[in-house]
């Protein structure tokens, strides 16, 4: 199998990243209609597969699971979810051949073993649906020609999926066609159907293309998402214990800081997480961001072409051909740094504290989220794609560190995250050793020890227009917009 | 256990602050060794904030307080609400695909746990002996709260206070409750909000009546006639109410007069080899008032989702509600339509942060939060839900910012705004106080009095019967 997206001309190469447009809620008119009546057989029983399932049966479409002999044999936690909520559950020989859609909602990694698998089972004309496109753009899978291929992909976790769903709302979504596969014009209807019966069209779809996802989806979670947390993580703690900061104290601020400074992201963007400062620590915060961006503006280009020239790829599956030798050496070098190793102490931080000693911490996420927002776009990805694969699931992922640290960041991203996150940070770490040899507590651990709070005026009014004119507050102000609802008080 | 502590808890001229929401002001009071005292008082006068106050929560702005003991062990809905909320947290929280499983209750119990001989005894004496593998959050209200209560007593405190500790739980347990209390009251001090004064237990010794942040009135126990008049205070009871009319503008889809509501044949949960509900044969006919009991666990909150279309099991059930028979291409939308419902898990899951007047509206679109835009005639009617509840001045304001019995009665409004065909009530009265438990049950007989509404009620107090109620079902644990 080759690179799809290589085997490409420009042109077109360039027209499917450039493909991301803001759906309009009367696109959505038909309803389920299009799905009505039509057997659809979900493909795996995690996270999302069952909460996909769930809405889409309560929105009346009729679902089912296929799961591999094994799971059902041996009533694995997949066969347990299925059915202990009333789903039927059969073998893929038993359901593939009567299904009018398959989900293919497996991990990345299973994509081509699962297709293989299941094409030859699939009906004429039946359509088959990805919630990521790696294994069509960087895997060059082809697809049976008489089958439709769509992706339809919320982007939030599946328990948040069927959580906003109950409440009569759903998660923001990205659709897409494989163009060529779409031999009855019916792809955009059935994925737009999709969308409806998981909620979306509520929290707002974006159409995009099978490209356009993967090469933004690859650039965000490798850079800001987990790369970024992952760097600045380590960077901190070993800096916080240097300047003889108390590692318990350290290691609770890194571990539950991130969740709550990107918080303030989710809410309202890098403007807001930097208005949460005082205005010397914001002037501080903004300054350190630039120099981090001045450093890293290579890694996050050098990432963004290798994954547009499809290396990363063709490295990543190489390692999952060597038994993902690099992928576990790193996952147990990472379960041995101080960070992972120090639990956080039993001390009271509060939330405003997490941005006060934190000053740092919020220059890392403005740098990274900008960098990987600016290199996506330059990379010809449009700014509603781009901003949802950096500003938007930075949260989520920070979310996963509060959890368990990075270890369960590690484990609950998929695969191709962690490869490249991997890779990220192995360039990272050292790229920024000389930059935090002039990094001192006050940013980091203690807060600044200012007189008082005085700045300059003309200096805070230039930070303050640079920080709301960047292009991802414009784009990142319209689209939480449509998800204004959403915001929860927990 | 330890023994009685000596020193006495002395509030003097204390104004207390919470999050720049609410304020206690200027409590003057003492509570001497060997009290024990209830504080009650109307939804949102201040009663939960007091006691809070003597776990050390909120911001003292003058005044002072000795002798606050060190080791508090609280029992609080809010309390169980945060730990739920935290459990809920830590699902959301996965991020690819893992099914979190939440903490299970032997961990819940048992870490931390300051006697746990004693634990080990509650757990028993309450039955939870079979759940204590089970996750924490997957309990059913009582079972959470019973929860609550062992880790609460187990945790050899100083002092213990109770808001609403007997709310929520069935009659068997209620009573093993107020014994194992009786067994103490000589060795911790107890604070107790209650909201209904048949429940206080009898080696209460005083009783402190707090009214809009103030402790108003403290009573003796003994002083039989400032005794009376407190209660009748409480007892106040709202006349002439008037409820709202429906939206001419929200019309239903008709019924069929001669099909029931609703008819489960054989209905069954179940999970492996737990059985939550079993073989239940049920018709409600249209008009037809039913109450359903049952101890905690019996299935009572699982029968109703079957109902209401929240349980995925309602698809492997022969289940007909409203014209459909399940699992034929309907969406739950066109199910909850029909039905409107409150309960303690509703409210637990209304965590958006809207406007009293949009969590009105928010019934007409069976959603949780407002995605539409409201029509003015639903604005309207929500203003007249508000003024009947005395909460006109609150329409703009949070709703997660109301007292809890507060934002209970706005759900009991949300779920009546559009006059369904079934109005399905799981407990309404739970952590409400006794003015507005009257203004609750006063609204409900009105609603069965009407001809449109069939109202199915669900709760523990037997003194809490609806006139116009004439079907009952019972459920019995299973085991």
């Amino acid at each position: 199998m080759a690179n799809y997206f290589n085997t490409l001309p420009l042109r077109e190469q360039l027209e499917q990243l450039g493909k991301c447009r803001f759906m309009d809620m009367s696109e959505f008119a038909d309803g389920v209609e299009a799905l009505k009546g039509k057997k659809m057989v979900v493909i795996g029983c995690g996270a999302q597969g069952l909460n996909q399932g769930l809405n889409l049966r309560d929105s009346g479409l009729d679902v089912s699971y296929a799961l591999r002999p094994e799971a059902i044999a041996q009533k694995r936690q997949s066969w347990k979810n299925a059915t202990e909520n009333g789903f039927t559950v059969g073998t893929y020989e038993d359901l593939i051949p009567t299904a009018d859609v398959v989900l293919n909602l497996t991990p990345d990694k299973q994509h081509t073993a699962v297709v293989n698998a299941v094409m030859p089972l699939m009906k004429e004309g039946a359509c088959l649906s990805y919630s990521h496109g790696f294994n069509i753009v960087e895997e060059g899978m082809k697809i049976r020609e008489d089958l439709t291929v769509i992706m339809v992909a919320p982007k939030c976790p599946g328990s948040e999926v069927r959580a906003e769903y109950v409440r009569g709302f759903g998660v923001p979504t990205l659709i897409a066609v494989h163009e060529d596969n779409d031999p009855k014009g019916e792809g955009l209807a059935l994925a737009k159907a999709y969308a409806v019966g998981t909620g979306g069209h509520k929290a707002g779809v974006l159409m995009s293309s099978f490209i356009a996802e993967v090469k933004s989806d690859l650039m965000g979670e490798q850079t800001i998402l987990c790369g970024m947390l992952q760097t600045g993580s380590i960077l901190c703690f070993d800096k916080m214990v240097e300047e003889g900061i108390d590692p318990g104290y350290a290691s609770k601020l890194i571990q539950y800081g991130w969740e709550t400074v990107t918080e303030a992201l989710k809410y309202g963007g890098v403007t807001n997480m930097l208005d949460r400062l005082s205005n010397p620590a914001k002037i501080k915060a903004f300054d350190l961001a630039e120099e981090l961006k001045q450093i890293m503006r290579p890694l996050y280009n050098k990432h963004q072409d290798d994954i547009m020239s499809g290396h990363f790829s063709k490295t990543m599956m190489e390692d999952w051909a060597n038994d993902d030798k690099n992928l576990l050496q790193w996952r147990a070098d990472t379960a041995e740094t101080n960070f992972e190793k120090t639990p956080a102490g039993d001390v009271e931080i509060s939330e405003q504290e997490y941005f006060d000693k934190g000053i740092l911490m919020v220059a890392m996420v403005k740098a990274g989220v900008e960098l990987a927002f600016e290199t996506m776009t330059a990379a010809g990805i449009i700014a509603e794609s781009a901003y949802y694969e950096s500003l938007h699931e930075t949260p989520l992922i920070a979310n996963t560190i509060a959890r368990k640290k990075l270890y369960e960041m590690n484990a609950t991203i998929s695969d191709t995250a962690e490869y490249g996150c991997y890779l990220y940070n192995h360039a990272c770490v050292p790229l920024l050793a000389d930059f935090m040899k002039g990094i001192k507590s006050d940013v980091i651990g203690k807060g600044l020890t200012v007189e008082d709070n005085g700045v300059d005026n003309a200096r805070l009014i230039e930070v303050n227009t640079a920080l709301r004119s960047h292009p991802v507050e414009a784009v990142g102000a319209v689209l939480r917009g449509h998800m204004a609802d959403m915001k929860k008080i927990v | 256990m330890g023994s009685i502590r000596l020193d006495n808890i002395l509030f003097n001229k204390v104004t207390v602050n919470f999050d720049d929401r609410f304020t206690l002001s200027e409590i003057n009071w003492t509570i001497d060794p060997g009290q024990h005292w209830v504080i009650t008082g109307t939804n949102g006068a201040g009663k939960s904030a007091l006691a809070a106050v003597l776990a050390g929560v909120g911001e003292i702005e003058s005044g002072t307080i000795t002798g606050l003991p060190q080791n508090v062990g609280l029992v609080s809905f809010e309390a169980q609400a945060e730990l739920i909320a935290k459990e809920l947290k830590k699902d959301d929280a996965d991020i690819m695909d893992v099914i979190s499983l939440g903490t299970p209750v032997h961990e819940m119990i048992f870490d931390n746990c300051q006697d746990p001989e004693l634990a080990h005894a509650l757990v028993e004496k309450f039955g939870l002996n079979q759940l204590l593998d089970r996750a924490f959050r997957k309990l059913s209200t009582g079972e959470t709260r019973k929860v609550m209560l062992i880790r609460a007593l187990s945790s050899k405190p100083d002092l213990l206070i109770f808001d609403e500790p007997f709310d929520g739980l069935d009659a068997n347990t209620l009573i093993m409750l107020q014994e194992h209390l009786a067994s103490i009251v000589d060795t911790i001090p107890m604070v107790m909000v209650l909201n209904r004064f048949d429940e206080m237990p009898t080696f209460i010794t005083h009783v402190a009546y707090v009214d809009k942040g103030e402790l108003a009135l403290t009573v003796d126990k003994k002083d039989k006639s400032a005794f009376n008049e407190l209660y009748q205070l409480l007892h106040l009871k709202t006349t002439d109410l008037q409820v709202p009319e429906a939206d001419p503008a929200n019309t239903l889809p008709a019924l069929d007069p001669n099909q029931p509501l609703v008819r489960l044949n054989q209905a069954t949960i179940k999970y492996g080899d737990t059985v939550i509900v079993d073989k239940l044969d049920w018709t409600i006919e249209r008009g037809q008032h039913w109450q359903l009991s049952g101890p905690n666990g019996s299935g009572k909150t699982g029968a109703l989702s079957l109902i209401t279309g929240d349980h995925p099991q309602c698809y492997t059930n022969d289940i007909f509600v409203f014209g459909f028979q399940r699992g034929n291409g309907e969406s739950i939308w066109q199910i909850k339509q029909f039905i409107g419902y409150v309960s303690t898990a509703l409210q637990w899951e209304y965590r958006v942060s809207t406007s009293c007047k949009n969590v009105i509206i928010s019934g007409f679109y069976d959603s949780i939060g407002m995605y539409s835009k409201s029509t003015d005639n639903q604005k309207k009617i929500a203003d007249q839900w508000l003024a009947l509840l005395g909460m006109e001045d609150r329409a703009d304001q949070p709703f997660n910012k109301l007292s809890y019995g507060d934002q209970r009665l706005l759900l009991i409004a949300r779920a009546m705004v559009k006059h369904p065909p079934l109005l399905i009530l799981d407990e309404p009265c739970l952590g409400l106080d006794d003015m507005n438990r009257q203004l609750v049950l006063a609204l409900i007989e009105k609603i069965c009095e009407g001809k449109e509404t069939t109202v199915l009620y669900v709760n523990h107090h037997a003194e809490d019967q609806i006139k116009g109620i004439e079907n009952y079902l019972g459920l019995k644990k299973n085991s």
